[in-house]
């Protein structure tokens, strides 16, 4: 829709933008929320999927969602990984969408998305979502921006402690990249200019088991509104590892250690993921309409774990 | 310099790292592609990279570099696709815009499940995770998924079948040409600017500069004459420039002053007594209008709360009093509740659209119109030319639900920025503008008290509805309670909220979703209160014959008679059975005319009519067909042109009934004339078949106007006959002001519905649905199927899903992409029985009325009635989304 008034307008020249596959950036340039130069590295990226001996993988960044949704290998040792790749999005955008590109993509705030409305993530002084329709904002209040960071694959690689490299720094934790929910300006903590080259997973631990699983109003193809990404290890009946990251419920996607710290060593049954379960929300502050992402959240942990424990 | 191919031929690709796939491949003039949402959800411009599906909507083009490039027109090109015969034989797809979308991933995954598990057929789930990035809004799915997997499953590797739906071929191989994708040499790109702000004075429009800029042809005004702006979004300019760019380019550089006046924002805030006044009463009929049917008595105004409008009220008082005694004694039966319904978009894939073109002094517009005779008599009134200078044409019309009866700013403004630039110009809206500008089904609060009598009949009823109709007027909701459920007494009374939001506009069955969830749930809780079967008790309070037979059909579904009650249940996944009941008025339209005639041999049926998904080619066609032992396919059917005989708008489902009735008369009318003129020559004689006879036919043309109806049996009334004298004076003025009458006997549809909720993640599945409809006898039977299954993923869409969001102070619909506006998908289509029960309008020549309204009225409260049954606690405010889900679950307010 064109508007009289663009207030996005950037008053200086805005930094130059990767595109990769272009599913996220795409948008933003024909509704005018995203101006600027374009850097295309679709064709000069890393798309590869290498390991190494100890059975430890590194994915280029411009490996698509959909090779790693159907990778067999990725599939057998990163099952976590696998399923949130196939739980995003569309099929055709999994297609052409990077794991970079998920890492680095933009809020999907649908003030944000609106050319015409001033917000934060586009240099204004405030948030009118936090005032105004923030149905599907945060429920951990952690910064001044209330959207829920909108990448899937970087709620499940908190969960396998994935490191990040870039074309200027390696060693970078999915907190080092995405920092602490306190950033109002971006959606990741890099540099301007700053590219993502690769993701390294550490090798799976013996035994372990992952899965994934977002809440949405319809069957398919629905932004989270609450998603989780769980590891677990299993042995004589008892939690001896469970690894939970949540996404949709705060500007970065969140470990839930509350609950991990509750179950580890706890019998691997209904009563007691149920019991942890509640620890889910603990350290949450939702926000007038979120709270109900606090009982979703809460389903959640009850409904992986539960998975992974048959 | 970079390359692609393109079904097969070479296709330069433009250097602009910003040109995007969808629109070079539209603009080489393959328009089988469609752009839809442009972010990618719904998958209408879906198209195969090296044989991978993808949307190039977010493609850039230069991702193709190099590649090879299959677009639905490139599929089946040699012969059509398993995938293609499989859409046309299953009637899988009806307005057709989504289809080569659906046609082109469906092919893909065709391919290689048969590669890699030869004959098997997929299952319901495989083929809706596979198809899960596209959306159809008719409700196609259905027949998608029969027509996908028997695909796959090898039964349509042989000989193209024969469809149902008579333009099937042309929607299956992207040939269609919808108004977005006409094309004439010169052609200008057309843009509204419009205000950022939801309630201002505009003043010192300055159009100069986008006047002076190179490539734009014509920029016109096109504020209202008191030059406020009442909405975020009100038209202010607009602009015609050799491409959408140049014409976004133009609209930033007109200047204008903005003085802010205050806005109101929705329902609740518009009520309070200092809210600031959207209308001033000197403007009211600058409003907009929500219902299909001119206004009746005039009503009166309190700030921006319009009414009470209570035409349809019956012993008002004494149904007050009764129900102030039953409160004050507690009676325990007295059901009292307030409801809220929500605003719903009607979301038609292809925009709202008009190309414009002056051939000399005749103007000819296509439309995307839901009725396109009444468009071009409104044309020619506003911009003074004879009828016969002002062709409106519309062969396809991706659909409309509504919104699109009447002249919109598509239509004006092309037609003025044509004339100024002397050009023709195209003005399709975007998806912002289609998910918040056009028109909506408004939200509403309803306020309902139903008491019972000691003796178990319906004594009293009071039910008031204040709607959020934005910058509009009358909403009709509460007065339809009136035509259903007769009571000693009934308090209806309808109001209009009015705040600087868009205004809405009809949408299928005005009024009759958002008053058959309040009252179908009520009568639902009477039924518990009292202890008996709800079904039953809808037999005894309504005594409608049409729909007496179908409570008898719903009492004997397996599934209603084997329900559990809620307190068995205590799991985290729950089941339970609803149902609910619903009524639309029958009409039809005077003057409708269709000719018949004999052209090279051939019958040629000719009706100023369209098609906007719903059949109507289909419909007339199988109606001579019949009449001439013909098939469908032998039958030409001119429809989608102003200048043939006068044909009704598809509104208020009253096409069916207004086309089939003047078609018998020409029918027999043609046949006279063939025998005529067979009797006169020697061969092939009177006693030929028909084929024969038509064929040796000389050219002949008969034409009829729609008959009056025959004398129902008695006891089968209009409708509005329900509403005594007032009800008679409402039939008079929609004759004579709409030309449309409402006949005897009333559309009806009783619908089962089994949920299933997850307790967990406050997700409502609908596992199984069936709809009985009595609509008489189907002149189309499988897309009155399609119809049946559409208008129950619609309704399912407002009782699950849907609902449009605003910035309760700044007036920003938020809701204006398809990934915030969620209308169903594949897999949220359940499994559907329908029931057509065909008596019932013997009265009406061919015994056929409409469908398309009737059958999503009572959706939604079936499966409000539904959730009840399975977790003991009703949700009173649609829709039923995973955040109500759980506060209710938890007995607190939801946001």
């Amino acid at each position: 829709m064109s508007v009289a008034v663009v207030t996005a307008k950037p008053t200086a020249t805005p930094a130059p933008e990767f595109r990769a596959g272009g599913t996220d950036v795409s948008e933003r340039r024909r509704s005018g929320v995203s101006q600027g130069m374009l850097i295309d590295i679709s064709a000069t990226g890393d798309k590869t999927i290498s390991w190494d001996a100890d059975g430890a993988a590194r994915i280029g960044a411009l490996a698509t969602i959909a090779t790693i949704a159907t990778d067999a290998r990725i599939a057998a040792a990163y099952p976590g990984l696998a399923a949130s790749a196939q739980g995003l999005a569309t099929p055709q955008v999994r297609q052409v969408a990077t794991l970079g590109g998920n890492l680095a993509q933009r809020s999907r705030c649908w003030y944000f998305r609106r050319a015409d409305i001033d917000c934060l993530k586009k240099g204004g002084s405030t948030c009118p979502a936090r005032s105004g329709n923030h149905l599907y904002g945060v429920a951990f209040d952690l910064g001044p921006c209330v959207a829920p960071h909108p990448s899937t694959m970087a709620a499940a690689l908190l969960a396998y402690d994935a490191i990040v490299a870039t074309d200027r720094r390696s060693g970078l934790s999915i907190a080092d990249l995405l920092g602490d929910g306190s950033i109002s300006h971006a959606d990741h903590a890099l540099a301007a200019g700053e590219m993502i080259k690769s993701i390294a997973l550490p090798a799976p631990l013996q035994g372990e088991r992952a899965s994934y699983k977002r809440a949405i109003s319809r069957t398919h193809a629905e932004w989270p509104l609450v998603e989780l990404c769980a590891r677990v290890v299993i042995a004589g009946g008892k939690f001896h590892f469970v690894r939970l990251a949540a996404g949709g419920v705060a500007p970065v996607p969140l470990r839930l250690t509350a609950v991990e710290v509750q179950l580890s060593g706890k019998m691997a049954n209904a009563a007691s993921i149920a019991e942890a379960a509640k620890a889910a929300s603990s350290g949450a502050k939702p926000l007038p309409m979120t709270a109900y992402k606090l009982d979703l959240l809460q389903g959640l942990v009850r409904d992986v774990l539960e998975q992974l424990a048959n | 310099m970079t390359s692609t191919t393109i079904n097969g031929r070479p296709l330069v690709l433009p250097d602009d790292p910003d040109a995007l796939l969808v629109d070079v491949i539209r603009d080489g003039g393959l328009t089988g592609t469609k752009l839809v949402c442009g972010s990618g959800i719904c998958g209408a411009c879906t198209v195969l990279l090296d044989g991978t599906p993808v949307v190039s909507c977010l493609l850039p083009a230069q991702a193709a570099a190099g590649k090879s490039l299959t677009t639905i027109e490139g599929i089946g090109a040699a012969g059509l696709h398993p995938v293609q015969k499989a859409f046309m034989a299953h009637d899988a797809l009806q307005c057709g815009f989504c289809t080569p979308g659906f046609v082109v991933e469906a092919a893909a995954f065709h391919d290689g499940w048969r590669a890699t598990r030869g004959a098997a057929t997929p299952s319901r789930e495989e083929i809706a995770a596979a198809l899960s990035g596209h959306l159809c809004r008719c409700g196609a799915y259905e027949g998608i998924f029969r027509a996908v997997a028997e695909a796959c499953s090898g039964r349509f590797d042989g000989n193209e079948p024969i469809a149902p739906r008579l333009e099937a071929r042309d929607k299956v191989t992207g040939l269609a040409r919808y108004t977005v994708d006409i094309h004439h040499d010169g052609q200008l790109e057309g843009v509204i600017l419009r205000s950022h702000v939801a309630h201002a004075k505009i003043s010192g429009l300055d159009l100069a500069p986008a006047r002076a800029m190179a490539g734009v042809a014509a920029v016109v005004p096109l504020l209202d004459d008191d030059n406020i702006v009442r909405f975020v979004g009100a038209p202010i300019a607009a602009v015609a420039a050799t491409d959408r760019r140049t014409a976004l380019q133009a609209i930033a550089a007109i200047s204008f002053k903005t003085e802010p006046l205050p806005a109101v924002i929705g329902l609740d805030a518009a009520r309070r007594d200092d809210a600031p006044i959207v209308f001033e009463k000197k403007d009211r009929k600058r409003a907009g209008n929500v219902s299909e049917g001119a206004g009746g008595a005039p009503v009166s105004w309190k700030g921006n709360v319009r009414g009470p409008s209570a035409p349809f009220s019956q012993k008002a008082k004494q149904a007050r009093s009764w129900l102030d005694e039953a409160r004050a004694q507690r009676n325990p039966l007295l059901v009292e509740e307030t409801f809220r319904v929500s605003t719903q978009q009607h979301a038609s894939l292809e925009p709202h659209a008009a190309v414009a073109r002056f051939d000399g002094d005749q103007l000819i517009v296509h439309i995307s119109t839901q009725a396109i005779h009444e468009s071009m008599e409104k044309i020619a009134k506003r911009f003074g030319l004879p009828h016969d200078k002002v062709r409106v044409i519309a062969d396809h019309v991706g659909g409309g639900f509504g919104s699109k009866g009447s002249v919109g700013l598509e239509t004006i403004a092309a037609i003025e920025l044509a004339r100024t630039a002397k050009a023709p110009v195209r003005v399709a809206f975007d998806r912002e503008e289609e998910l918040s500008v056009t028109g909506y089904r408004p939200a509403a609060e309803l306020k309902l008290s139903l008491l019972p009598s000691a003796e178990g009949r319906l004594k009293a009823l009071s039910l008031t509805a204040h709607a959020d109709t934005g910058a509009a007027v009358n909403s009709l909701i509460a007065g339809l309670a009136r035509l259903i459920y007769p009571a000693e007494a009934k308090e209806l009374v309808d109001f209009d909220v009015l705040s600087n939001l868009p205004p809405g506009a009809p949408f299928r069955g005005p009024g009759g979703p958002p008053m058959s969830f309040a009252l179908e749930q009520a009568v639902d809780e009477a039924a518990l209160r009292m202890k008996v079967d709800p079904i039953a008790l809808r037999k005894l309070w309504d005594p409608d014959p049409n729909r007496q037979r179908l409570y008898d059909w719903a009492a004997g579904l397996d599934v209603w008679k084997s329900r559990k009650p809620a307190a068995a249940q205590t799991g985290r996944y729950r089941r339970g059975v609803g149902v609910a009941t619903g009524y639309w008025l029958y009409l039809w339209q005077t003057g409708s005319s269709v000719e018949l005639a004999v052209k090279g041999g051939r019958i040629v049926a000719s009706c100023a009519v369209q098609d906007i998904g719903t059949g109507t080619r289909s419909v007339i066609a199988n109606t001579v067909a019949k009449a001439f032992d013909l098939e469908p396919q032998d039958v030409e059917v001119r429809i989608g042109r102003s200048n043939l005989p006068r044909g009704p708008g598809s509104g208020g489902s009253r096409v069916t009934a207004s086309v089939v009735p003047p078609t018998l008369l020409a029918i027999d009318k043609l046949k006279a004339e063939i025998k005529r003129t067979a009797f006169r020559t020697p061969a092939p004689g009177s006693n030929a078949p028909w084929r024969e006879m038509i064929a040796a036919s000389p050219d002949i043309a008969v034409s009829a106007k729609r008959q009056e109806d025959g004398k129902p049996p008695s006891g089968v009334r209009p409708a509005l006959h329900e509403a005594g004298i007032m009800g008679r004076v409402f039939g008079w003025v929609l004759r004579l002001m709409n030309h449309m009458v409402v006949g005897a006997g009333v559309p009806s549809s009783v619908q089962v519905m089994e949920v299933e909720v997850d307790t967990w993640l406050g997700h409502v599945r609908v596992l199984n649905a069936y709809t009985g409809l009595s609509i008489g006898k189907l002149a189309a039977p499988m897309l009155a199927r399609s119809q049946a299954a559409g208008a129950v993923i619609q309704g399912i869409g407002y009782a699950l899903y849907e609902t449009r969001e605003a910035d309760p102070s700044s007036g920003h619909i938020l809701s204006g992409s398809m990934e915030d506006y969620r209308i169903p998908g594949m897999a949220d289509m359940p499994k559907l029985e329908v029931h057509f029960d065909e008596a019932g309008f013997e009265h009406v020549p061919g015994g056929s009325v409409g469908i398309g309204e009737v059958a999503t009225v009572p959706t939604s409260p079936a499966i409000a009635n539904a959730i009840r049954d399975a977790i003991g606690v009703r949700l009173t405010e649609i829709p039923f989304r995973p955040d109500r889900l759980v506060a209710a679950l938890k007995g607190r307010d939801a946001a």
